[in-house]
């Protein structure tokens, strides 16, 4: 079963007095496992389709559904609620919060869950922290941190939940073209690791080539689905 | 639970971790904060000071709890006065009533009967007293006496009426070069300077032992009016059933001398309004000097005190004046030695040089002064003792004296430098009344009526008692009569005039006392506490009798005295809510700035899962925590400087404007947990009002904002 559906969603900004479309009719369906990468020129679309799977916007006309749950239906709360236990999120400039530690950026999530202990927290962050490689870091400041070191604590904050998706809004623009692969080989090796399935944007064709299917959007549409390889078996 | 615990930690520590780390808005904000508790601490402090200071002033002198006076009066009552002099109030014409009536109100303790007036005294010249203690002399002569002492005590007295009238002689021909002696007032100016000129030539003194009786009437009628020292003093009087005063406000006390024995005639004068106005000026002003250097100052360094050294000087001719011969030679050689001044120095240079002092030689000028001088001047014009004459300068043109009998000075503990307690006389109720009596217009309608001969029907109408010390009028009567029925006493003895003395060894009843005219009453009650239930209750009290009285409590009654305390606290709220109105628009611009910073950030934890409510606590957190450790720190502070103020002994009262209002020498602020508690509180609501907004703003940023790519 498809973990995101989104049927024939349509989305209207307005820009002043004029209603500008970002998406026209788009529907997609992303099954468990995989590693999806939207592409298409910039004001395309792209971060409008992620927002709205991401459950931080809404449609204007269609429906999306994460994990089976009509967005359109949900309050407020339960949005925020489903973003936290089912959806994390890597942001382009990594958002990290400046006032807090490496360790505690990746523990803030579960602290807003109010589930695991402290102990349990330890364990999950730091298994997560050495996991993408940067555990020594584990009490500097994010402004002590290069960008791709800041990515990765990103990619961490957004796994440590164990969420069913990751949404991921060009994660690799602000980084050389190397940090970028590796951020992207680790968000791979995550995939396959525990199946989470990975929604990412980007207009860079390498990046691209690691997906395992490539969505490409032209002026809020659909215009093609591309299968390409190795996504992860069956989900989770 | 436990991770509901670490939420709410980790909620703190952003908290604190942005405080920490926008450290310029935070000092900002701090600083405000930190200001407002400190500026709540020390004026909700001093405020509470002064009132405190003011309750016992006026609580314990005149004001009691509650005070009642005639509800139909023009004026409102003020026990110290209004601006515009005393207030005009009509009487309650029978005290006891007022007595029997709230006297059984619950809570009421003690019902006082009052009547607050201004009055004249005269307080005779220097001239006068030399000029009756020379008429002893004379008399004793002329009855044959004679012998060594008396002929000694004789020419020195005689030598020393001499003296002052050629000093006057001098002062008024200096004064004559600069006098009008063509004007309006010439030929009496004329005709008094040939009077003087004769008093003070060789002729006249030569002639006196032939013409004893002729001279001294000469002097006592042509010259004694040419002198121009105090002859009369403004005086402030209670008059009160003195016993039950006493009782009432256990502050009061007999400084010196005694107390007016039980139901007679008699008055107790106020201590600091003897010091400040009956006191030789230059032994009040030597009393200043040394009060203001024990409170650390120098006369090299204060303009005021050097003032008050020059004007001492100035002053020297009134000791001068009341020195005779004998006693001037004895001042002048103690002065001599005391002073180390060669042998042939006169005694005005000797005073001189006594009075012209500074830092050095103070204390031992001061003492010299009141070992040598003191004793043998009269340093005070009114003494335990005297017989005094009160005026009391009436509202209608008419003018009514009593003379009563000094029998001490009146203070009150704790608040003896106070001039609103300690400006106050005591006087019997009687001689009050007296005073008060021809003060009405009715009186002196009556007053005229009784001189027609109508006067034999208005006293039969009563018996004699009742008509001398007031009754009630028949309840039929116009008010304007119910007044006529006060009768002043000479009058009732129709040919014979009461002489003072005996009037002031009659010793009146209680009853007698209570049964008559007061202006007001003050009522002492049982429990403070339930002051506003007790006044409702007097004043009901007084309605069902019909006694048509108003009801006031102390703070109120004690008019511009109360006033002031109130505008002080109006004008302490309003400054600080001006200051906090603008704390809460700094603040607040800088948290919204603050949060606008952080967009991006709370954009960012909204998509990852924060709920609204948590971004609202975050930023509240940050400003409650400024608003409360500044807050403490500001309070700290505060509390210090309090402690620090009253360990150097307080704030000194230096001038009579803030000695009234500290109700002592000097205002000893206190610091209590409520005076911390309102300030923490205060600025702790202050900067959560001041982080609303913003936190409003922020819980409203959507999770949109975080995916916003930067530039």
């Amino acid at each position: 079963m498809a973990i995101v559906s989104v049927q024939d969603v349509s989305k209207d900004y307005m820009l002043g007095k004029t209603v500008v479309p970002a998406l026209r009719g788009v529907s997609l369906d992303v099954d468990r496992g995989e590693f999806l990468s939207i592409a298409g020129p910039s004001g395309s679309g792209k971060t409008t389709l992620l927002n709205l799977i991401g459950c931080v916007d809404t449609a204007t006309q269609g429906t999306v559904l994460v994990g089976g749950k009509n967005t359109r239906l949900l309050s407020e709360r339960t949005l925020t609620d489903l973003r936290l236990h089912t959806i994390g999120f890597i942001f382009q400039s990594f958002n990290l919060v400046q006032v807090l530690s490496v360790f505690q950026n990746v523990e803030f999530p579960l602290l807003l869950q109010g589930k695991a202990t402290r102990k349990e927290r330890e364990v999950r962050v730091m298994g997560l922290l050495e996991a993408v490689g940067i555990g020594e870091y584990r009490r500097h400041r994010p402004s002590e941190l290069s960008g791709g070191q800041r990515q990765r604590v990103a990619v961490a904050r957004a796994l440590v939940t164990r969420p069913a998706l990751v949404l991921a809004d060009e994660p690799t623009a602000n980084l050389d073209s190397e940090t970028g692969a590796t951020i992207i080989d680790l968000m791979k090796e995550m995939n396959h690791r525990d199946g989470t399935t990975f929604i990412f944007s980007t207009h860079d064709p390498k990046v691209m080539s690691h997906a395992s299917a490539v969505i490409r959007i032209a002026d809020g549409q659909l215009v093609a689905r591309e299968q390409l390889n190795g996504a992860a078996p069956g989900g989770r | 639970m436990g991770s509901r615990g670490d939420a709410i930690r980790v909620l703190f520590r952003i908290a604190f971790r942005n405080l920490a780390a926008s450290r310029v808005r935070t000092a900002i904000i701090g600083g405000i904060v930190l200001l407002g508790a400190l500026l709540v601490v020390l004026g909700t402090s001093a405020l509470g000071s002064i009132a405190q200071g003011m309750r016992t002033s006026v609580q314990g002198s005149l004001g009691g709890h509650l005070q009642v006076y005639n509800g139909a009066s023009p004026d409102p009552l003020q026990l110290y006065g209004g601006l515009r002099g005393e207030p005009v109030l009509d009487p309650i014409e029978d005290f006891s009533r007022v007595k029997e009536v709230l006297g059984k109100v619950p809570n009421v303790k003690m019902v006082v009967p009052m009547g607050i007036d201004t009055a004249m005294v005269a307080t005779g010249n220097v001239l006068d007293l030399a000029l009756e203690r020379l008429r002893g002399d004379v008399r004793r002569m002329e009855e044959g006496e004679s012998g060594p002492e008396l002929e000694r005590s004789y020419r020195a007295h005689l030598s020393h009426v001499r003296r002052i009238v050629t000093l006057l002689h001098e002062d008024l021909s200096k004064a004559r070069q600069i006098a009008d002696l063509k004007g309006k007032y010439a030929a009496e100016r004329r005709e008094n300077w040939a009077d003087l000129s004769r008093a003070a030539s060789d002729v006249f003194w030569d002639g006196f032992d032939r013409n004893r009786y002729p001279s001294l009437e000469f002097l006592e009628n042509k010259v004694t009016k040419l002198t121009q020292d105090n002859a009369f003093t403004f005086l402030r009087y209670v008059g009160t059933d003195v016993d039950a005063f006493f009782e009432a406000f256990p502050l009061a006390e007999v400084a010196e001398g005694q107390m007016i024995p039980r139901g007679h005639r008699g008055i107790l004068v106020g201590k600091q309004y003897a010091e400040e106005w009956l006191k030789v000026k230059n032994a009040r002003r030597l009393d200043q000097l040394q009060e203001r250097r024990g409170r650390g100052h120098q006369i090299s360094r204060d303009e005021d005190m050097q003032r008050w050294v020059r004007e001492n000087h100035s002053g020297i001719k009134e000791i001068l004046l009341q020195l005779d011969p004998v006693k001037a030679d004895e001042v002048a050689d103690l002065l001599r030695r005391g002073l180390g001044a060669p042998p042939g120095e006169n005694l005005e240079a000797l005073m001189a040089r006594l009075f012209d002092t500074h830092d050095q030689d103070f204390d031992q000028k001061y003492q010299l002064f009141y070992d040598v001088i003191a004793p043998r001047i009269r340093l005070y014009s009114i003494n335990v003792g005297d017989n005094i004459t009160i005026k009391a300068p009436s509202k209608t043109g008419y003018f009514s004296s009593v003379t009563v009998k000094v029998y001490g000075f009146l203070q009150f503990r704790h608040v003896e430098k106070s001039g609103i307690a300690g400006g106050v006389s005591v006087m019997d109720l009687m001689s009050f009344r007296d005073l008060y009596g021809y003060m009405t217009k009715e009186k002196a309608e009556e007053i005229a009526a009784l001189k027609q001969g109508a006067g034999a029907k208005e006293i039969a109408r009563d018996d004699a008692e009742s008509a001398l010390f007031g009754s009630p009028g028949s309840s039929a009567a116009q008010p304007g009569e119910t007044r006529s029925t006060r009768i002043d006493e000479s009058k009732l003895l129709p040919g014979k005039r009461v002489d003072p003395v005996e009037l002031g060894s009659r010793v009146y009843s209680q009853e007698e006392i209570e049964h008559g005219v007061a202006l007001n009453a003050a009522l002492i009650l049982d429990d403070p506490g339930k002051l506003r239930r007790t006044m409702a209750d007097v004043q009901r009290a007084s309605d069902e009798a019909k006694l048509g009285l108003k009801v006031l409590d102390w703070e109120t009654a004690s008019g511009v005295v109360g006033q002031f305390v109130i505008m002080l606290r109006l004008i302490l709220s309003f400054a600080l809510f001006v200051f906090f109105v603008l704390a809460v628009v700094i603040i607040n611009i800088a948290m919204v700035m603050a949060t606008l910073q952080r967009v991006k950030e709370i954009g960012t934890m909204r998509a990852i899962g924060a709920q609204r409510r948590f971004v609202l606590w975050m930023l509240l957190l940050e400003t409650m925590a400024v608003g409360l450790l500044f807050g403490l720190l500001g309070a700290g502070v505060g509390g210090l400087v309090v402690w620090t103020v009253r360990d150097m002994g307080g704030i000194p009262a230096t001038t009579d404007m803030l000695n009234f209002l500290f109700a002592g020498p000097a205002l000893l602020p206190a610091l209590g947990a409520g005076n911390v508690i309102t300030s923490l509180v205060t600025v702790v609501l202050v900067s959560v009002l001041s982080g609303l907004y913003p936190a409003l703003l922020a819980m409203r940023i959507t999770p949109v904002e975080a995916m916003a790519t930067e530039e």
